[in-house]
């Protein structure tokens, strides 16, 4: 008789609409096929979900989905007891896990792990938060930090096992990317253009970075998944921004793609020549992608995010001045006005420099081990 | 009920029915869901020293501990006994005492602590003074920069005898001023 696995439970609540549930997924699975453990993912927004994952289904309560139980988290009232509470419970984001739940983890024998996995940042301290231990104010009940990072000092990044094998298969068999991108409905003109995949919030100032390319001399073609800078992409098409739409003008073409699941996600960064991502997901799948990157951060009060974004800048890209200047105006983190033409030209002449750090980075990266993995030996010292 | 993000240095906190004091607070920004909060803390009822990290919204019962003047009168194994103005006495465990070890003297001024009507430590003044007992003379030549030297201050208890870092022209007999909250040398005093 084999033992029992080992259960784990992630509370994800949707805050920024596919990052948060694009990481818990991605680990969620990740945990499940490479490790074997049970994993529950408690998700409250099965609609996002469903974004990233076509095979959710929306009006259930629990599923499985790739092995993975789903449970559509419906509020702080339900009740649970002892024998629901898995051996590790992770609350992502900090998000607040149902009182109910954190009374039966009280009851349980033995206790579980809670672990609060927190935001991705390049700041230093959270070499000095990693871990430690957060005791409950009225039950016994310890619940630990953990913090992804970027050094061996921190959890590092999600990762799955055969990402890189599969990402140089991808690209090391000439054909690949060009069915992919003919898949999306990308005629050969348009595969044969410089590649740029755009993925922002709304107050990218995409407009003036559209100019810059319709008005530039190298060909490019913009990938934009449906729903995203749709004010811009619109008044570019001059029509509305459903997937499938595309206009040319000068020498840009912006194509509106349909919202794909992970996998293709992945794919299509490895195919195009540069990604802009935005949120923590996206932003951890370019690096691993190995391609140039341009990140949108999460907007914070009194912008907390500029701090964020130049400590990530100072670590990844503090000799390459044109990468700086763009992802620093990219996210108005400059007074100056931008000159996005010159921003655009600046970029191009480094981009030998910048793919060949894209590379650089990622053996740095892999390095550290990837996150689940250490999350799990974590969890493990503390059993 | 207080959250993390209102609560100071100094303040006890009640954590798993045990109080705290917060000896240190590192505030870190830019979680989305708000600031983080690192505390260095110390159990007053075991002096135990323990770091913890905090939401910003996770809420703490906030004690008000009592506190008496009292004096030092003596050591009676494994305790340390003081006395208020009415002669009461209160015996403290070694462990509760932590730095103040190092500056108990007899007759030496104080405030107790109580928790739950029992003394659990003391509090020291911010700024005590005490005499060198013994110090190296000044080696001439060696003043350069910021020099110091060992220095043993007196003290009742021969086993938590304290060295301070003192500079160079601090001489045996010389009185001199001690900072408690960081167990660092402050000046001479001269009469």
């Amino acid at each position: 008789m084999s033992a029992s696995p080992l259960t784990l439970a992630i509370f994800c609540k949707v805050v920024d609409n596919y990052g948060d549930i694009g990481i818990c997924w991605r680990l969620a699975r990740q945990l499940q096929r490479e490790h074997g453990v049970a994993v529950t993912l408690w998700v409250d927004d099965l609609a996002s979900f469903r974004r990233i994952c076509p095979a959710v289904d929306t009006d259930k309560a629990g599923q499985v989905v790739e092995n993975v139980a789903v449970r559509h988290w419906r509020g702080q009232d339900d009740d649970y007891a002892p024998g629901d509470i898995a051996d590790i419970v992770i609350e992502f984001f900090a998000c607040d896990i149902p009182p109910r739940y954190i009374e039966a983890m009280t009851q349980r024998m033995p206790r579980p792990v809670w672990l609060n996995l927190e935001g991705l940042t390049a700041e230093d301290w959270v070499e000095g938060c990693h871990r430690l231990p957060s005791m409950h104010p009225r039950l016994k009940l310890t619940k630990h930090f953990f913090f992804p990072g970027f050094t061996a000092q921190t959890g590092g990044l999600l990762r799955e096992a055969g990402l890189e094998e599969e990402r140089q298969r991808f690209l090391g068999q000439p054909g690949q990317a060009r069915d992919f991108l003919r898949g999306l409905g990308l005629p050969d003109a348009e595969i044969d253009a410089l590649k740029v995949s755009l993925f922002c919030y709304p107050h990218a100032p995409v407009a003036a970075l559209f100019a810059a390319w319709q008005h530039g001399s190298e060909k490019l073609t913009c990938l934009v998944p449906e729903g995203v800078a749709a004010e811009a992409v619109a008044a570019f098409l001059g029509a509305p921004a459903g997937a499938g739409a595309v206009a040319t003008r000068g020498a840009l073409t912006v194509r509106v793609l349909p919202f794909v699941p992970q996998p293709d996600y992945d794919r299509l960064l490895w195919a195009c020549d540069l990604n802009f991502v935005r949120g923590e997901d996206s932003w951890v799948r370019a690096q691993w992608a190995g391609k140039p990157f341009v990140w949108h951060i999460y907007p914070q009060d009194e912008n907390l995010h500029h701090k964020k974004l130049k400590a990530f800048l100072n670590r990844y890209a503090a000799d390459i001045a044109s990468l700086q200047d763009v992802m620093l105006h990219w996210n108005g983190a400059l007074a100056t006005a931008a000159d996005w033409p010159a921003l655009w030209s600046a970029l191009q002449a480094d981009r030998d420099r910048i793919e060949a750090r894209s590379s650089e980075w990622q053996a740095r990266m892999l390095a550290n081990g990837d996150l689940a993995s250490n999350l799990l030996v974590f969890a493990a010292s503390l059993r | 009920m207080k959250p993390a993000k209102e609560i100071r240095v100094g303040n006890i906190i009640m954590v798993d029915e045990k109080p705290f004091i917060v000896l240190r607070s590192d505030v870190n920004g830019s979680s989305r869901t708000g600031f983080t909060y690192k505390w260095k803390m110390k159990n007053l009822l075991t002096n135990a020293p323990l770091e913890n990290v905090f939401r910003g919204d996770d809420k703490f019962d906030v004690v008000v501990l009592d506190k008496k003047p009292v004096t030092y009168s003596y050591f009676a194994d494994p305790l340390y006994v003081f006395m208020d103005e009415e002669y009461n006495q209160f015996e403290i465990e070694e462990e509760n005492l932590g730095d103040a070890l190092h500056y108990l003297k007899d007759g030496m001024a104080c405030e107790a602590v109580f928790y739950d009507g029992k003394a659990i430590s003391v509090e020291l003044p911010t700024t005590i003074a005490r005499q060198v007992v013994y110090s190296e003379p000044a080696v001439k030549g060696n003043t350069s920069g910021n020099v110091l030297k060992e220095a043993k201050i007196e003290n009742a208890i021969e086993a938590h005898q304290h060295i301070v870092m003192v500079p160079l022209f601090v001489s045996q007999d010389d009185t001199i001023e001690i900072d408690t909250r960081t167990n660092e040398y402050k000046r001479v005093v001269r009469n």
